[in-house]
């Protein structure tokens, strides 16, 4: 081996031994980096590969559909097209923006920031949809360009139908797609989904809206599927019936056409509510597929205001349907026997003020029974002078009013009952007198809601069970408190509403069924205070804005059977002319054809 | 002329050694040829080709043993002379695959004469080197380089910057193991890291990214970078134990590029895990130090300097391609010996491994019976 052994031959870098040291270097190096990532880095290589060969998908869930106590189909689930993109397959996003705008005719900056805004929500290889409900004609034409623009698909997502249209659309509302907002406060919305903005569509969401499942798939480098399993799997909507009655709504919808206004049909003993009408309505389909701008401003700006539900979002002063609250609580406390009898001589005078009764001739000697069914208003002047503001308030708030029902539905109102010291807060002013007399009559500032009305008596014919009403066929009778009346008090008052209806001068005559038991109450709620140069004249004569409102509070009984009619017809002019004929042919309808229970 | 007392003197251990590598290798390309399709696995045709150039190439092994490596110094220069022919044939009249003229199309298959030029180049350094002595000086310096940098001069045209390298790296080492006098030393410590900044601009664009690529793989995960990441998630994520034959999902679904010629080993990382690697690392390095107890051993400066050089020649592919995979060098096309697919390579490995068995089996003198 000669050469290597001289001993001018010190350094290791060459000969033999440089072969060793190259051969434990290179053991060395690979030996730490191989341990650094099999062994120190595994797991998160791990992740990496199982991140490469996966690929997930969310599997859409129906939303649950709604029928009505009959088994009719309300709104369903059909199904449409939009347009959407993957962005992992698309090569050039703005060009394909640009294709979609010139397809579509949607303005390109307004897909722009649409696809900005949903970029950051959607998975990776996740559908995102860029433009809901597209015309089949156009579903042919994107496919047939299938080739020219990767990324571009077209997603089949079901779409909400709400088949009878404006005759729901105050109950079932409508679903429309979630916007910044609703994406924001609920992690298992996604872009481009449908949520219930509103009626039972809103207030039932958690309910109808399904859980989305997870579909993994393992794809190869090129991204085609090898196999797939499902993760979580979705889970439908849950299916609701309505306690509404389809024939029982449309009935009572065409009853109403032409006029303003709202109906409220319930079963007393159960709270369901068999029809809830409030006309003039919209179309709930045009929002499901996005309405326009001039729609919707033309909309918002009908003087009519047809997107507002008149059953429980709007407030109205009760009238004369509000002494049969005073009449209760007058009984009870015994400041009145139903015997008794005050004079009517058309006018009560109360300090300087003089307070007219709507019948100027007067209603003469008058008892509890008789004060009822003329509704005479001098009888509850006196009763409400009597009992005092703050009695009165007490005994309404305690009766239901004021407060909001807890029906399944949006934006319900409370109403108002006032008080000497609600006056005070809410105006800085003292409580008048004269105030507690129009308060008994139901004028001034107590505002109730149709469906406040139809709760309250259907508490007094259901033996005092004050009920939460709900729009549910499943929903057994909530029970939320009692009516702070006796059940002989309850009975009479029953008595003189039946007698308003079936005696000749009763103001409610108008609706007297033969064979069915009907009691009623009429209303007319002053919208302004009537000036002098209207007073004389006919209803017609009246402007429009100016013409009171007109209720018609009732009750019909058969077999056992009770149902709760209240109609309330905006600026209708007299309770029992203008409403009275509506709740007439409600009732026909409940009972004419066999309502199934 | 063949002595029958040589074959007991035949180093067995390497022998064995590259048989089980060779082995290894074929049961990896047959997990490396697999493709899964969603009806189940799909196999190339890698598998039985590599099994075929084995057979071919330890023929070729065994005959190389037949005639006393000493033979070699008198067919160094006509070697040499046959492979820079060939190169300038290729340049001329060369086959273009993938953009790059590297072969010579004769008839039954391509002959690639940069496999030969790595042969010749070894033999005429180690017989250039054999006959100087003492320390290389600038003289001998100058020659001996010469002898590699004429022919890597002619692969860089082709373009194979791995191969001319290659060429350069094992000439360079049998330099450092031969030795080089202070002096030289000296002046290439300081000279060579200055230098490099000029080779630079002798790059080609693509291989000017592969760098850039190494240093920052992140910057472009789908393009330069993806097979440095690829190829570091495949190796990782086989963990300790490795996911099991034919379980390599990285390899499967074909995310992993080249995997059965510059990232065999990757799959083979995938697969076998930790466990799997180390004991190839561990097979490697007891491959590499028979070879180099055969340069230890050799009877004379020609035989040992023979030894070095076939060292050098694995030693360097081994480490630029675990190094490539393991993502701790650039992306360089330089395959791992036995492990990667490849017909010229298995053949010109068997003939390293030929050289060496030849100068261990020889390593005595006997008398003449």
């Amino acid at each position: 081996m000669g050469v290597f052994d001289s001993p001018n031959r010190p350094q290791i870098f060459s000969g033999p031994p440089l072969l060793l040291l190259l051969l434990v270097v290179l053991f060395c190096l690979f030996g730490i980096r191989l341990w650094y990532l099999q062994i120190y880095k595994s797991e998160f290589y791990q992740g990496r590969a199982q991140e490469n060969r996966t690929r997930q998908s969310t599997m859409f869930s129906p939303r649950g559909i709604i029928r009505d106590r009959d088994g009719v189909l309300l709104a369903e689930n059909t199904p449409a097209y939009a347009l959407a993109l993957v962005r992992e397959d698309c090569h050039d996003i703005p060009a394909t923006l640009d294709q979609v705008s010139r397809w579509t005719g949607q303005p390109l900056d307004e897909l722009q920031r649409a696809f900005e805004i949903g970029r950051k929500r959607i998975k990776h290889f996740d559908e995102q949809v860029i433009v809901p409900n597209i015309p089949f004609d156009l579903v042919a034409v994107v496919e047939a360009h299938h080739q020219e623009w990767p990324g571009l698909t077209i997603a089949v997502r079901p779409k909400r139908s709400y088949a009878y249209g404006p005759v729901l659309a105050h109950v079932l509302g409508y679903v429309a797609r979630a916007n910044e907002e609703e994406l924001n406060n609920d992690t298992a919305l996604q872009l481009g989904d449908d949520v219930g903005k509103q009626g039972v569509e809103f207030v039932l969401e958690r309910r109808l809206r399904g859980t989305k499942g997870l579909e993994e798939f393992e794809v190869d480098a090129s991204g085609r599927v090898l196999s797939s399993r499902i993760v979580t799997q979705p889970s439908k909507g849950e299916d609701l019936n309505l306690s509404v009655s389809l024939r029982l709504q449309t009935k009572a919808t065409e009853i109403m056409a032409g006029k303003v206004g709202s109906v409220v049909v319930m079963d007393a003993d159960s709270g369901q509510v068999l029809a809830l009408v409030s006309v003039p309505s919209y179309d709930p389909n045009e929002f499901v597929v996005g309405i326009g701008h001039a729609k919707w401003n033309e909309l918002l700006e009908d003087p009519l205001h047809p997107l507002q539900n008149r059953s429980v979002q709007s407030a109205y002063p009760p009238g004369s349907v509000f002494k049969l609250v005073v009449a209760g609580l007058a009984l009870d406390s015994g400041i009145m026997h139903p015997s008794t009898k005050i004079y009517c001589s058309g006018k009560y005078k109360l300090g300087q003020r003089e307070f007219r009764c709507w019948n100027k001739g007067g209603h003469g000697a008058t008892d509890f029974r008789k004060s009822l069914r003329e509704s005479c208003d001098v009888y509850y002047y006196q009763l409400g002078e009597r009992l005092g503001v703050s009695a009165l308030s007490d005994y309404a708030i305690r009766s239901g009013f004021g407060s909001k029902t807890g029906i399944e539905l949006p934006h319900e109102r409370a109403g108002n009952i006032p008080s000497a010291e609600w006056k005070m807060k809410r105006f800085g002013e003292k409580w008048q007198g004269g105030e507690t007399l129009n308060f008994a009559i139901g004028q001034g500032h107590t505002l109730t809601t149709p469906l406040q009305i139809a709760r309250y008596v259907s508490s007094l014919i259901n033996g005092g069970a004050l009920l939460r009403p709900t729009l549910l066929r499943s929903q057994s009778p909530d029970v939320v408190g009692k009516l702070p009346m006796s059940a002989a008090t309850r009975n009479l008052i029953l008595d003189a509403m039946v007698a308003t209806v079936e005696e000749d001068r009763g103001t409610a005559r108008l609706i007297r069924r033969p064979g069915i038991r009907v009691g009623g109450k009429t209303g007319t709620a002053q919208v302004v205070k009537l000036m002098d140069k209207y007073e004389k004249k006919d209803t017609k004569e009246i402007p429009y804005k100016y013409r009171d409102h007109a209720w018609m509070a009732s009750f019909a009984e058969k077999d056992d059977r009770r149902y709760v009619i209240v109609a309330m017809v905006e600026h209708g002019g007299h309770g029992g002319s203008d409403a009275g004929p509506v709740v007439g042919s409600v009732i026909d309808a409940i009972f004419n054809e066999s309502m199934q229970q | 002329m063949f002595d029958r007392r040589l074959i007991f003197h035949i180093n067995w251990a390497l022998v064995l050694l590259t048989a089980v590598l060779f082995l290894v290798g074929v049961m990896n390309l047959y997990s490396a040829s697999t493709l899964r399709v969603a009806s189940g696995l799909e196999l190339d045709a890698y598998f039985n080709k590599q099994l075929l150039w084995g057979g071919a190439s330890f023929c070729v092994m065994t005959a190389l043993l037949l005639f006393d490596y000493r033979h070699f110094k008198a067919l160094s220069w006509p070697l040499f002379f046959l492979s820079i022919f060939l190169l300038l044939c290729v340049t001329v009249a060369g086959k273009t695959i993938y953009g790059a003229k590297r072969w010579l199309d004769l008839g039954f298959f391509n002959l690639q004469p940069t496999e030969l030029a790595k042969v010749a180049v070894l033999v005429l350094g180690a017989q250039l080197m054999a006959r100087m002595g003492g320390r290389l000086g600038w003289v001998n310096l100058g020659k001996t380089l010469l002898v590699g940098l004429v022919p890597a001069a002619l692969i860089v045209k082709q373009p194979d910057l791995g191969s001319a390298l290659n060429i350069l790296l094992i000439l360079g080492g049998m330099i450092l193991f031969k030795g080089i006098t202070p002096s030289v030393f000296k002046v290439l410590v300081v000279a060579l890291p200055g230098l490099l900044p000029f080779g630079w601009f002798f790059l080609h664009d693509y291989q000017k990214q592969r760098i850039l690529t190494f240093m920052n793989p992140g910057n472009d995960p789908l393009g330069a970078g993806y097979h440095i990441i690829q190829s570091q998630i495949a190796i990782g994520s086989g963990g300790f134990w490795g996911k099991g034959f034919l379980e390599g999902t990285q390899s499967q679904l074909r995310f992993l590029p080249e995997k059965h010629t510059d990232f065999a080993f990757a799959v083979f990382g995938e697969e076998w895990g930790f466990c799997g690697t180390m004991v190839l690392l561990a097979l490697f390095c007891a491959f590499l130090y028979q070879i180099y107890i055969i340069s230890l051993e050799a009877k004379d400066d020609f035989g040992s300097y023979l030894a070095a050089g076939v060292f050098f020649y694995f030693f360097w592919q081994i480490l630029i391609n675990m190094g490539m995979v393991l993502g701790i060098m650039p992306v360089v096309g330089i395959p791992l010996p036995f492990i990667s697919y490849g017909g010229s390579a298995s053949v010109v490995n068997f003939c390293m491994i030929g050289i060496v068995l030849n100068v261990a089996m020889r390593r005595f003198v006997f008398k003449k019976g």
